[in-house]
């Protein structure tokens, strides 16, 4: 059964060169409806870590958390492409171009899948490149000088980025060897774990610290985040979505193997780094996000104030812990959400700039709502799932520095603030409008008289089926989740359960 | 010990490669340097397989040589010919400069190399400063060209250290994860070359 969670992606990605796009469509859907309840059914079934297909993949709890979090959003989004594909097509563009869509966008998820499962640390780093070099194509979909631009810096900072994560996994190695020789056995993360304080301590030290900054880049830490609001934005809005929701977990699991490893060989410095380099990105992007003018840019900068978020969690441990593993999973719902119905609005409208949008209360109804409501669950207000992570986590950062929380909770006040105003001017009208008198005679924004039907119903009513999701998780929470949650956290404490 | 002066040889020329590469603008120049460099980590591989008897390290040598020697340059020619970019290229800070810094980042690395080999490195403690010191010089080259084929490079060389650091403090990466990191490695090529065919075409870059 764990085998069918890879071999499902594959099969849709080779079926992807052959069938039709509006076939492919169908296909796809069955596919990731398939891989939803595979994963379902794995996860209720779930009580200690299982290896598979040879010892070089297993599914331990953190794992399962993310690719519970990779198959929901997917599900999500593979009916949203439907949607979208009908709709670009409808209004112009080819049918050859969206082949090229479904085969990157199958290709992604199949090595995120074989990146997140993997036990071998090479073969997590193979996924991880082979991610960002099928996204690469995926980010300059449209063909504009912007995305390619955006797609370069991409390729090449996160190129970088991992490359330096190779080092790690190379020091990392030379560590290991010395306990059970070099074979492909000193790769696999289970049995570094098992080997624990046998490990040299000094350069297990620098293997995390190479890590957090080469995979850092990845997910989008401050300093080395410059790619990731041009990445983020220029993509096709599906694709925009599965790469702020899952991508950024993905490498973040990378940081967090090497956390493990450092736990479980005594080692408890690494929190501090995790805690600083979250800290910093937090101050970034509240610092930043003040001054967009692109809405898509926006919401890439609060992806990545949330990565700063989870990764302050991780740092300060204890019930934080839950939180940010609660937080993984609920972000991505959320900013699944914002990023797919900003690209209704993008679709239908063509215009990426916020003050070139007003009055989207009148024509949008059901998108306008999602966008006003999206935004104020991203940035944590209850009634949406993601005010329990962050509550969480703040308690955790309030018990342990008083004055680290009130930081925190000062910069997450002005993300909100300025998320909120300049949402909230799209919704409404202004005055330039409404001073002429005329309609829309003297106005400056772009959809004179575009409303919801150019859109598929598909693409209007998914992102609201994930907010009405995102309202429920904060009031009921299936046990067996909460149980893998609470595992997931008691594995940070540096001892895997194994049988 | 001539087999271990001999390796050395190799070492040093890869260091020598990189440091020409600093000091000539010119991009074809830079990518034959590149070729030769890899041709020079394939040989220390060769060396240490022959020296330590294993299988891992002779196929090691074989990927090395297809994929770093001959089809990745062979790639950034065609791109290079496609794009028909200036051979000569602008850059931040002026060439003696850049060769200057060049050398003082390689004594910076033996720096830090000295407080790493101190905690047990047994053997190959020499190679590994010379990659610390390809690795630096390598990340120069992306940050002070402004042109993108010297990002590729940079890029490329970076990678080399990597592989270079891999092969001096243990016998090798295994086979599989060498395979697998080298052919993505040619793949982000492929890619990064449509990118700079596209990005030529839009505006002149």
């Amino acid at each position: 059964m764990y085998e069918l969670v890879l071999a499902l992606p594959a099969i849709a990605l080779i079926v992807s060169v052959f069938a039709d796009v509006l076939l492919m469509s169908y296909l796809q859907l069955g596919i990731s409806i398939l891989v939803f309840s595979i994963v379902i059914a794995i996860a209720m079934s779930f009580n200690s870590i299982t290896v598979f297909l040879g010892g070089f993949f297993f599914v331990d709890y953190i794992n399962l958390v993310i690719l519970i979090t990779v198959s929901t959003l997917e599900l999500f989004v593979a009916f949203y492409s439907f949607g979208y594909v009908r709709t670009e097509i409808a209004g112009g563009v080819s049918k050859r171009k969206f082949k090229f869509y479904y085969f990157w966008k199958n290709l992604f998820i199949f090595s995120m899948m074989v990146s997140i499962l993997s036990n071998n640390l090479g073969i997590y780093w193979t996924g991880l490149e082979a991610t960002t070099l099928a996204t690469a194509l995926l980010v300059s979909f449209n063909r504009t000088k912007e995305s390619f631009e955006a797609t370069w810096k991409y390729v090449i900072m996160c190129s970088v980025g991992i490359a330096i994560g190779l080092f790690a996994i190379v020091i990392l190695y030379f560590t290991t060897s010395q306990v059970y020789g070099e074979s492909l056995q000193s790769l696999s993360f289970i049995n570094i774990m098992q080997a624990g304080a046998k490990l040299d301590k000094n350069f297990l030290m620098l293997a995390f610290l190479l890590a957090l900054v080469g995979f850092g880049t990845k997910v989008g830490f401050a300093p080395m985040h410059n790619w990731l609001p041009d990445a983020h934005s220029q993509g096709p809005s599906p694709v925009s979505a599965l790469l702020s929701g899952v991508l950024l977990n993905t490498a973040l699991l990378g940081i967090l193997r090497f956390y493990q490893i450092n736990g479980a060989s005594g080692i408890y410095y690494p929190r501090y780094f995790l805690i600083g380099f979250g800290f910093f990105t937090i101050l970034v992007s509240a610092f930043s996000v003040i001054k967009q003018t692109d809405y898509k840019r926006l919401f890439a900068f609060s992806s990545m104030e949330n990565m700063g978020i989870i990764a302050l969690g991780f740092g300060i441990g204890g019930i934080a812990v839950i939180g940010s593993l609660l937080q993984i999973f609920f972000h991505a719902l959320n900013k699944g959400l914002l990023f797919l119905s900003s690209g209704n609005v993008l679709a239908a409208t063509h215009e990426r700039r916020i003050d070139k949008i007003r009055n989207l209360s009148k024509n949008f109804p059901v998108t306008a709502l999602v966008l006003l409501f999206g935004v104020m669950g991203i940035s944590g207000m209850p009634p949406f799932a993601m005010f329990l992570g962050e509550i969480y986590i703040m308690t955790g950062v309030f018990r342990s520095n008083i004055l680290l929380g009130f930081l925190v909770f000062i910069l997450l006040v002005f993300i909100f603030i300025g998320l909120f105003v300049k949402i909230l001017k799209m919704y409404t009208g202004n005055t330039e409008n409404e001073e002429a008198g005329d309609e829309f005679k003297n106005s400056k924004t772009a959809h004179k008289g575009v409303d919801e039907s150019v859109i598929h119903p598909f693409m209007v009513y998914v992102p609201l089926i994930l907010l009405l999701l995102s309202s429920l998780l904060l009031f009921y929470i299936p046990s067996p989740f909460l149980n893998i949650v609470q595992s997931a956290s008691a594995e940070f404490g540096g001892r895997i359960i194994f049988k | 010990m001539l087999m271990g002066k001999i390796a050395e040889l190799f070492i040093i020329l890869i260091l020598v490669s990189v440091v020409l590469n600093v000091s000539s603008p010119f991009i074809k120049f830079a990518i034959k340097l590149y070729s030769f460099q890899s041709l020079m980590l394939a040989f220390y591989i060769l060396m240490g397989a022959v020296h330590f008897n294993s299988i891992n390290l002779y196929g090691s040598f074989i990927i090395t040589i297809i994929f770093k020697v001959i089809l990745i340059p062979y790639f950034l020619f065609k791109t290079l010919k496609k794009v028909k970019m200036d051979k000569e290229i602008d850059m931040f800070i002026g060439i003696p400069e850049a060769v200057v810094f060049a050398g003082s980042l390689t004594l910076l690395s033996n720096l830090i190399a000295q407080k790493i080999i101190k905690t047990g490195i047994t053997f190959g403690s020499f190679v590994f400063t010379i990659s610390l010191a390809t690795f630096l010089i390598g990340a120069m080259l992306m940050i002070t060209r402004k042109t993108l084929f010297s990002q590729i490079i940079g890029f490329l060389t970076i990678d080399n250290a990597i592989f270079l650091a891999a092969n001096s403090i243990t016998h090798g990466m295994p086979l599989l994860v060498e395979l697998g990191v080298l052919f993505d490695l040619f793949v982000s090529i492929l890619i990064l070359s449509i990118l700079i065919l596209n990005l030529r075409r839009n505006i002149a870059v």
